[in-house]
């Protein structure tokens, strides 16, 4: 016993050495994992409190740029609305349109299902293997875990953790998510970051026969039940064919500037308890 | 003044320093235009400025508190911490083997261009800081698929953290010491 105290007296520093690295890779290994959570986050209410007060101090010296992000959005919807006018309301319209073309007729009934929630930007990143981007809003808000989160322009991700005034959200700028994007003719694939740049993504391996194009823009799907369907991903920027069997790959530019984010909206599904309850498998007696 | 006051307020100004300005600061050496993005890293000097004669043990803890202080703000879960853990227990040696004497004659004193002189002084820092990122930028890649970036990403920061912890020590070094 004696001699036990004592080794462990000699190389109690080593020993301490170890204990704390053992930790430091516990806390690292749970990080990994899509579900498990982050003991150490910026969505606490401390660290929140924090980046609160820095985001008020620089928030007026980008009033300007958020000005203009804001301006182009309002020049998006008109443009949109614009495109609506043209369908005459007052004679059973959506009957008629259903016929003709179901593909809108499904795109009307499906955005009903959402809410959107403003949230302001109050922390970002976009330089780390996993990014996260911390906003204003919390579950005293509305905010749960995951809700999908889209910006003026396209997809920004995913909410992970929330706290009651904040909440930090996995941007699709990571190797944790993948998102189930579909092309112009119908082909879907998951969309891959490579990690190095915050402009760009990859799709690996369409198949041979898909037509693409530069400049094809790519939505999302709603197959992977986190993401509301048909919400900008990116553009394809480049078209790469692999002589070998012919497969082709796509770096896309994300409709997203991650740089210069400065508000989202948060999407909830109201239609989503219902539906993961039908695809739930019945509970054996 | 008080070495434990002094010595926490140094650790309130690197983090400062680090999280609101250096955080907000991405490096584009090298690279495309927009292309790979890392940051530089004041926040080891804190370990390297401890006072001489600070037990290993009590470097670890404070290692592994501002390893974790750094994670909580940057989202990166413990890989602060480990980076940080590794060098506060090479310190001492890696010190042994740069001083001329026992490391516990030094009273009341810490490592500084001053009493070690430039050369060893870059060595040291320089030594602990390149270990610092290298397991930094390692573990947060967790493979060595792109080894070129990850050399890249390893080189650019190590060159800019030292020239920014220069820039540290020519800052908040007293030009005239009239202290007994």
């Amino acid at each position: 016993m004696r001699n036990f105290i004592l080794i462990i007296r000699r190389f109690f520093n080593l020993i301490l050495f170890a204990g704390l690295e053992i930790i430091c890779f516990i806390l690292i290994a749970q990080s990994h994992t899509l579900q498990g959570d982050d003991i150490v986050s910026s969505a606490n209410t401390v660290t929140g409190i924090i980046y609160k007060k820095q985001s008020d101090l620089f928030y007026y010296i980008s009033l300007g740029q958020m000005n203009d992000s804001l301006i182009s959005e309002n020049v998006r919807l008109r443009k949109l609305v614009d495109r609506y006018k043209t369908v005459d309301t007052l004679r059973d319209s959506t009957v008629r349109r259903q016929i003709t073309n179901t593909d809108t007729a499904v795109h009307i009934v499906k955005y009903a299902e959402y809410v959107y929630r403003t949230a302001r930007v109050i922390n970002n990143s976009v330089e780390g293997v996993n990014n996260y981007i911390t906003i204003n809003r919390g579950s005293a808000d509305g905010i749960a875990k995951g809700m999908s989160v889209v910006s003026g322009t396209g997809l920004v991700g995913r909410v992970e953790f929330v706290t009651k005034h904040f909440a930090s959200i996995l941007s699709i700028l990571s190797n944790k998510q993948q998102v189930s994007a579909k092309l112009k003719d119908g082909t879907f694939k998951a969309t891959v970051w490579d990690n190095e740049r915050p402009d760009q993504f990859m799709m690996k391996d369409m198949p041979p026969e898909a037509k693409i194009k530069k400049g094809d823009s790519v939505v999302t799907t709603s197959f992977g039940n986190t993401f509301p369907p048909d919400v900008l991903i990116g553009t394809v920027t480049q078209v790469e064919i692999n002589k070998k069997n012919g497969k082709q790959q796509l770096y896309l530019k994300p409709a997203t500037n991650f740089r210069s984010l400065q508000y989202v909206y948060v999407i909830e599904n109201i239609m989503d308890p219902e539906k993961k309850q039908l695809e739930e498998p019945p509970v054996k007696k | 003044m008080n070495a434990y006051l002094k010595n926490f307020l140094r650790f309130c100004i690197i983090v400062i320093l680090q999280v609101f300005i250096l955080n907000r600061i991405t490096l584009h050496w090298f690279a495309e235009p927009a292309g790979a993005l890392f940051i530089p890293f004041i926040y080891p000097l804190y370990i390297l400025l401890l006072p001489f004669e600070t037990p290993v043990w009590a470097l670890l803890f404070l290692g592994f508190f501002l390893g974790v202080t750094v994670d909580i703000f940057m989202t990166t879960a413990g890989i602060h911490a480990c980076a940080t853990v590794l060098i506060a227990y090479l310190r001492t040696n890696v010190l042994n083997a740069l001083m001329p004497r026992n490391l516990t004659e030094y009273v009341n004193q810490q490592p500084s261009v001053k009493n070690m002189g430039w050369t060893p002084f870059l060595v040291y820092s320089g030594f602990l800081i390149l270990l610092h990122h290298i397991v930094y930028f390692s573990v947060e890649s967790w493979s060595f698929a792109g080894m070129g970036t990850l050399l890249l990403k390893i080189a650019a920061s190590f060159i800019t953290s030292m020239l920014f912890i220069i820039v540290y020590i020519l800052l908040f070094t007293r030009q005239n010491v009239s202290r007994a």
